[in-house]
């Protein structure tokens, strides 16, 4: 592999990494509080859904990426209902809201297939695009990977310095405490699953609006399952998500220009690496640091009566 | 007890005239992917949507069925319910639909991209190979870096061929003419798809072809500045600048000749893989970026394959190695083309 | 004011729960009928169709009986791990090991008697299944690396194992190059019980549940691992071998899903290819944590869950209502049913606030 082939697999890197990123940020606030969204899949594909309608309906891009975001936080409500509420079981509701997710999207989305709408396209930032090395590969993206270099930062300053992430962090350290010291866990929680919601429907639209401007069904992918596995790789830290949601997205473009440029391997082979890597890095990442950093609550109800 | 007598009478009365009644014919479709998914199923489809509209028939169908125990199980209800024709439109449908057929000898069943057959069982699929030959001659003289990009979706028989045929049309205009493949294993992932025509727009690709449904490929060479041939259905709306020409299915007259003929009674058991002739596979109109001579040039050699004065798999035909596998003057047979496992030269990737 | 208040219930609901549970039903139903009467369809006959197909003759049950013997063998296997606390999402790819290792034995021997044969499939698809699942469980308790990520990633891995060995190496001569393998031999085919459609691993399903149950009911071992699952400190503390008891669980779990594969491959496809895997690993999560991880439970949820899956079929057939309308329905049952089980633990009252 040449140097003139390095740049563009980076580029790529980034865009294929980022609807992912989107997700796992949104996975990550919502387990922060002790909430376990296995739904990211279904809420995605109903932001993708959503973001595609609205950018055909109203022809303003922007404004379909953020309804997608709200899109998300109603998708994602009803797992706030479900586990809040009525303290059901937080594992299966989240596989369950993939199942209504998924169909919910199909079913309203196949009248939609085969037509395109309004998207963003690359826009290459001036002088920043000059860089030699860093310009093509960070700033001739699309401005929603260009919102993608702020988010993680601004999620992290919200959940570890600020009065009110902390508060999102001892509700899912230890809900009895923080409920002790007058916060209301619940409403916290419910926060957090919307404030989730709405970063996963983002991830989704990323793929109907930017990587591509197209609506198929299933068009997800999987993406959301690969999101909840990089919230753990990534040890709940933003900064880590950032490199884990490239770090697969980089293999899968390589795999992919490995064999454009005429590997013999087999392609199943090929298509293990992303996995495989996945794993040995984290790995080698978790028997350094010995010790699990989920937070201590994730995935327990907090009693109604407690 | 009289009352219920009566009323026995009267229902069976009834059931018999309503059977003595024209009777309407009744056509099943399985199909492998949700009709949303913007190809495959979706074409399939819209030739259902043909044969429902023909007078005395009407239609239903089953979609996203997992080839297998599901299939058989699909094919089994349709049959009970007293579907007259069911046509199953994928690959791994075949050993279900016979077993079906031995236990419904009064129903056809149709299978799409098989080879086996039975009394009530046929085979069908389209010359695709054609048109994808046809639209590689496009390829080949629209190509200026001589390097043809190829997203494709599995490494089965169907998409080989239609490599192996655009490679040869490619070639037909233009010796030097490359084809490099990648495969996706997706079928219908959009961000996927663009991001392997992508993978080969950096290798100096600079005509981008797809087996694939979604016209992810194709927004991938638009944004380059590049042309694309698309796949299944004319897909210019997606990419109007690059988008040349696309080889497509229409199954809504084969589709209704079936359906015809079993209305008529004539229908018997065959395999049948009707071409360009039928136009049950077509190009897609070409686009004004594709110069005058080069559209007359397509149009000729169609109308030859039309005629049946020349095909596409005409030997000498060798493989990556440098192998004759298809030798000098011969034509390959049905049989070679359904098995076909490997590339011819000139193609760049693996069939793995 | 009217204050709403929740409160424990004191005494067990015990049959009446049961009404709880048919009311959630009914009411994921009613959204689906809403939905139905939206498009045009009419919702009573829905209703009716989806019944039909799924419960409404002999062959509907018996396809559902079919249907739910993988998602039954694969939930029995989570519900294990699920019982120590260990998050094994592999099921999947147990499945899919499962379905490698029997089919490898049933190529390589294909002249063997089935009396031979088929507890060598057995015994291979287990352990195939069984040491895929040990892997995320020694490399947890070695490495404190998270199950759920590695176990995961392995499901991807397994599928794509599977397709390069039936891509490649076990691709049937004679099938013109299509990715499946030859069919087995008769003797490595799981016949059928009598006269009906439905394969012997209903059997198998119904005496590996017993043993299950009598493991954890009536053995030490079972008792041991129920009071880890409970309690992980505390039996850490009474000096259980806790790294031991995640390797067993997860080799045990691994090999039920494996046997699941075993029997999809020989007695449902009778061969090896990849539209094999149609993600049962994933609904016998489901299905586990709706059964409270009871065996029998597990049987009647596998058992409604595939009739669902079967009636839709019906419900696309009859009325042309889209697949993914199945999706949305089973989602709404899965939601309103968990949801609904709140109320077998509390109940709401209404209480004057002062």
């Amino acid at each position: 592999m040449t140097f003139e082939l390095i740049i563009p697999l980076l580029a790529a890197t980034v865009q294929s990494g980022t609807p992912i990123l989107y997700a796992t940020l949104g996975e990550i606030i919502t387990e922060k509080s002790g909430v376990l969204n296995l739904g990211v899949e279904g809420i995605m594909i109903v932001g993708a859904l959503a973001g595609f309608i609205a950018a055909k309906f109203t022809g303003n891009p922007v404004l379909a990426f953020v309804l997608a975001g709200f899109a998300g936080c109603a998708a994602a409500s009803i797992h706030g209902i479900v586990c809040l509420l009525f303290q059901g079981n937080q594992v299966v509701s989240g596989l369950a809201l993939t199942i209504l997710g998924t169909g919910f999207a199909n079913y309203l989305g196949t009248s939609y297939v085969g037509q395109s709408a309004p998207g963003f396209s690359p826009y290459a930032i001036p002088y920043l695009v000059d860089i030699p090395g860093l310009g093509p590969i960070l700033f001739n993206q699309d401005p929603l990977v260009y919102l993608t270099y702020f988010i993680p930062v601004l999620i992290w300053f919200y959940l570890f310095s600020t009065r009110h992430g902390l508060g999102v962090r001892a509700v899912g350290e230890n809900p009895s405490a923080a409920r002790a010291g007058g916060l209301s866990v619940s409403l916290y929680r419910w926060g957090a699953i919307l404030g989730g919601g709405f970063f996963m429907g983002l991830g989704g639209a990323y793929l109907s609006l930017a990587y591509t401007h197209l609506w198929t069904n299933n068009m997800t992918a999987g993406r959301g399952w690969i999101a909840v596995a990089l919230v753990i790789f990534a040890f709940w830290r933003p900064g880590r998500a950032v490199f884990g949601a490239y770090l697969f997205g980089g293999i899968m473009s390589l795999q992919l220009r490995l064999q454009a440029a005429g590997t013999q391997l087999p392609s199943s082979l090929l298509l293990m690496l992303p996995y495989l890597l996945t794993i040995i890095v984290l790995v080698f990442s978790s028997w350094k640091s010995g010790k699990s950093a989920a937070p201590a609550a994730l995935g327990v109800n907090m009693k109604p009566t407690e | 007890m009289r009352i219920f007598k009566a009323l026995l009478v009267v229902s069976l009365l009834l059931g018999f005239s309503g059977s003595l009644a024209a009777k309407e014919t009744k056509v099943g479709f399985v199909y492998v992917s949700p009709i949303g998914d913007a190809g495959w199923s979706y074409a399939h489809d819209q030739g259902r949507l043909a044969v429902e509209s023909m007078e005395g028939v009407t239609t239903s169908y089953v979609e996203s069925v997992p080839e297998g125990p599901d299939a058989e199980r699909v094919i089994q209800n349709m049959a009970r319910k007293g579907f007259d024709v069911v046509f199953a439109t994928s690959f791994g449908y075949m050993d279900p639909m016979l077993k079906v057929a031995g236990q419904f000898p009064d129903t056809v069943f149709m299978h799409c991209s098989g080879f086996k057959m039975s009394e009530n069982m046929g085979n069908y699929f389209g010359r695709m190979y054609q048109a994808r030959f046809l639209s590689g001659m496009v390829a080949g003289a629209m190509t200026e870096s001589n390097i043809i990009g190829y997203a494709a979706a599995f490494p089965i028989p169907e998409v080989i061929r239609g490599i192996n045929a655009f490679a040869l049309g490619a070639q037909s205009v233009n010796a030097d003419a490359t084809v490099r493949v990648v495969w996706t294993k997706t079928w219908y992932d959009p961000a996927t798809e663009k991001e392997a025509a992508k993978s080969l727009l950096d290798v100096g690709a600079d005509v981008i072809a797809q087996h694939q449904d979604s016209p992810g490929p194709q927004e991938a060479a638009q944004e380059k500045g590049v042309y694309s041939i698309g796949y299944n259905s004319d897909m210019s709306a997606f990419a109007p600048k690059a988008h040349l020409t696309a080889p497509v299915w229409n199954w809504g007259p084969y589709y209704a000749s079936v359906v015809k003929s079993v209305q008529d009674g004539t229908w018997k058991a065959e395999a049948a893989w009707p071409g360009m002739e039928t136009g049950i596979v077509d190009l897609a109109p070409f686009a004004d970026m594709v110069p005058a001579e080069i559209q007359k040039m397509v149009e000729a050699k169609k109308a030859e394959i039309i005629a049946g004065k020349t095909d596409v798999f005409v030997g000498p035909i060798k493989n990556q190695d440098g192998k004759v596998m298809i030798a000098d003057g011969v034509a390959a047979d049905d049989k070679t083309l359904l098995g076909m496992t490997w590339f011819v030269e000139g193609v760049i990737g693996t069939t793995e | 004011m009217l204050h709403l208040r929740i409160i424990k219930r004191q005494d067990p609901l015990g049959w009446r729960s049961c009404l709880v549970i048919f009311g959630a039903v009914a009411l994921a139903l009613f959204f689906s009928a809403m939905l139905l009467a939206l498009r045009g369809t009419p919702p009573q006959e829905g209703i009716i169709v989806l019944f039909k197909g799924a419960f409404g003759s002999r062959w509907a049950i018996e396809d559902c009986l079919i249907k739910a013997i993988p998602i039954f063998l694969c939930s029995l296997g989570v519900a294990i791990a699920f019982r120590l606390q260990i998050w094994n999402i592999g099921a999947e790819g147990q499945f899919c090991l499962g379905a490698l290792g029997a089919t490898w034995i049933a190529l390589s021997f294909p002249d063997q008697p089935a009396w031979l044969l088929l507890p060598a499939m057995i015994a291979m698809a287990t352990v195939a299944g069984g040491l895929w699942g040990l892997i995320p469980a020694v490399l947890r308790q070695k490495m404190q690396t998270n199950e759920i990520i590695v176990s995961l990633m392995m499901n991807y891995i397994a599928i794509l194992i599977l397709d390069y060995l039936v891509y490649g190496i076990w691709k049937d001569p004679t099938s013109f190059g299509f990715p499946m393998t030859p069919e087995f031999s008769e003797a490595a085919i799981v016949g059928k019980i009598g006269s009906t459609s439905v394969n012997w691993g209903l059997a198998h399903c119904v005496i590996l549940a017993l043993i299950v149950w009598i493991f954890f009911g009536y053995t030490k071992t079972g008792y041991e691992l129920k009071a880890s699952g409970d309690n992980v400190k505390a039996a850490r503390y009474a000096g259980l071998p806790y790294n031991k008891q995640v390797f067993l669980v997860m080799v045990l779990s691994g090999a039920l899903a494996g046997w699941a594969g075993f029997i999809e491959a020989s007695a449902t496809v009778n061969r090896l290819q990849p539209s094999i895997m149609v993600g049962y690993g994933y609904t016998a999560i489901v299905v586990a944590w709706l059964a409270s991880l009871n065996p029998f439970y597990i049987g009647i949820a596998s058992f409604l869950l595939a009739g669902l899956r079967v009636g839709v079929e019906n419900l696309q057939l009859d009325l042309q209502v889209p697949a993914a309308f199945g999706g949305i329905m089973e989602g709404f049952i899965l939601l309103t049913v968990l949801a609904g089980g709140f109320f077998i633990s509390y109940r709401f009252s209404f209480a004057q606030k002062k």
